[in-house]
């Protein structure tokens, strides 16, 4: 792997997250690098949501440390720098008034000044996000009549409008069908590799995007790191703690 | 027809009506989408403790509720931040205690009256020529943060939490749109009433919505809504000798019955 800059997007430090007195998260500790793409998976009601929440301080850690390109989280202020887009994406309210290109608009407040109406530049960068996501001929048309995989498109070309240097997915799949989903690990695979945006996505469906990925990191209260995921089954502790997960990305395997 | 505005208390009602009905439309843009309609009922019985205030104490009504409907507002998300409460809750409690307040006070301060009438259902004759100054004072800084700050309210309308994590503040949006919310609905108050002025918020929004189109051309629909009920409302009010309030909310109802029926069939 090739790692263009020694400043680590994420460096985490012994983060813990304890909410009324249950362990959700203990001693993680993590760096992610230009270029890299991770996906963390896990199962239910193991941590992985409240993990990316943390590292978008969505949520306060219990104790630990994040850094962002090197600050302190608190002092971070270039968040057009990071992508995030959750895991309702796909399910936008059907009447809210948004057309495709309204919300790929959105991607470029970030960087706006005050008083500043779009500039040639963010035309420039949202006209850019929607060609690379192929919802160009969409654009006019209302999110709320889009299909699951349209309006998953449209999600990411709001937060690449903002033209970050990583992107942040919560299962990005949920509510879209098999063919979507295959074009859609197809685009992010394309991302990392041509535009060389990093990308960390939780997932459940390991099997289809082994090949491409760099990293997996298992989160159940604690990580498992895994640095060859198409070794996945000898990751020893990651079939100890998902065991019935590691079995179905085998099979997967053999399909392929 | 166009004879009533020969009157001068009919040009200050229709200077401050528009000035109140687009106000009222892109404010009441922003909280619709948000979930947050019944903020306005609350935050217009609080003005209506300012409004008793004033009456019984002899201060400028309008001021009044102007102040306390900004306490209020505050008190709302202070509450809603700080408590695990239910938002509809919280504005439920204050909606109604508000009321209480504001008639132990008129009632203890022998205020119950028509002038106290014409601030519950609106009165096309009461606007004086201070309270159309008010209005276009306290109406004119909040148009400029609703126009300012129209890209971020809308971003968090759609989405808080990615807003949040995009850089917009969104706390701090959040509080100074309730603030806005809070004074355009003490300064509607006049002319449409404070148990009317929800009204004139939500519906035109809620209007719009049924066209299924873009944002801007939400907003402009909304607005062209509540322009038009205003409008044709104080006519009404005007020929008919009716509360303004009330014609105003009538029309703009018709509109959205006629805006349900077309677009659903």
């Amino acid at each position: 792997m090739q790692l263009k800059f020694k400043v680590p997007i994420f460096d985490i430090k012994n983060l813990s997250f304890i909410v009324r007195g249950q362990t959700i998260l203990q001693h993680i500790t993590f760096q992610i690098f230009h270029g890299e793409y991770i996906a963390i998976i896990g199962p239910n009601g193991g941590g992985k949501t409240t993990l990316i929440r943390m590292l978008l301080g969505l949520e306060k850690p219990t104790s630990g440390e994040i850094r962002i390109f090197g600050k302190r989280l608190k002092d971070f202020k270039e968040w057009h720098k990071i992508g995030y887009v959750p895991q309702r994406a796909s399910h936008v309210d059907a009447n809210f008034p948004a057309t495709v290109e309204d919300i790929v608009k959105m991607g470029r407040i970030a960087k706006r000044n005050l008083f500043a109406v779009m500039s040639q530049e963010d035309k420039a960068m949202v006209h850019d996000a929607m060609v690379k996501m192929d919802i160009l001929d969409l654009k006019d048309k209302m999110v709320g009549t889009l299909s699951g995989g349209q309006r998953q498109r449209v999600m990411i070309a709001r937060a690449l409008a903002s033209s970050p240097e990583i992107l942040i997915l919560d299962e990005p799949n949920t509510g879209v069908d098999v063919k979507s989903q295959q074009r859609f690990y197809k685009l992010l695979a394309k991302l990392n590799k041509e535009e060389g945006i990093t990308i960390l996505f939780i997932t459940h469906d390991i099997g289809v995007i082994a090949d491409d990925i760099g990293r997996l990191f298992t989160i159940n209260q604690k990580a498992t790191i895994c640095n060859n995921p198409k070794e996945v089954l000898s990751c020893e502790e990651m079939s100890e703690l998902y065991g019935i997960e590691a079995h179905l990305i085998h099979n997967h395997r053999h399909e392929h | 027809m166009l004879e009533m505005f020969e009157y001068e208390f009919m040009q200050r009602a229709f200077i401050a009506g528009i000035f109140i009905a687009i106000l009222a439309s892109l404010s009441g843009t922003f909280i619709v989408l948000r979930r947050y309609s019944l903020i306005s009922e609350t935050l217009a019985h609080s003005a209506l403790v300012g409004v008793a205030v004033g009456l019984v104490a002899g201060y400028n009504p309008l001021w009044m509720a102007v102040i306390v409907a900004i306490a209020s507002a505050w008190l709302i998300e202070y509450l809603r931040s700080s408590f695990a409460l239910y938002s509809d809750a919280i504005l439920a409690i204050l909606l109604s205690g508000s009321l209480a307040v504001a008639v132990i006070i008129v009632s203890l301060g022998g205020a119950f009256n028509n002038s106290l009438f014409s601030y519950l259902f609106g009165s096309i004759l009461s606007v004086s020529d201070s309270d159309v100054m008010t209005i276009i004072i306290f109406g004119s800084l909040s148009l400029l943060f609703l126009l300012l700050f129209s890209k971020e309210l809308y971003f968090i309308a759609y989405d808080e939490e990615v807003a949040k994590t995009s850089g917009v503040k969104v706390k701090f949006l959040n509080f100074l749109l309730v603030t806005v919310v809070a004074i355009i609905i003490a300064l509607s108050i006049r002319v449409v009433g404070s148990l009317l002025i929800g009204a004139l918020m939500v519906i035109p929004t809620v209007a719009a919505l049924q066209y299924r189109v873009g944002f801007r051309a939400t907003m402009l629909i909304s607005l062209f809504f509540a322009l038009f009920s205003v409008v044709f409302g104080m006519m009404l009010s005007y020929y008919f000798s009716l509360p303004s309030g009330a014609t105003i909310v009538l029309a703009v109802i018709t509109i959205f019955i006629i805006s349900l029926f077309i677009n659903n069939k």
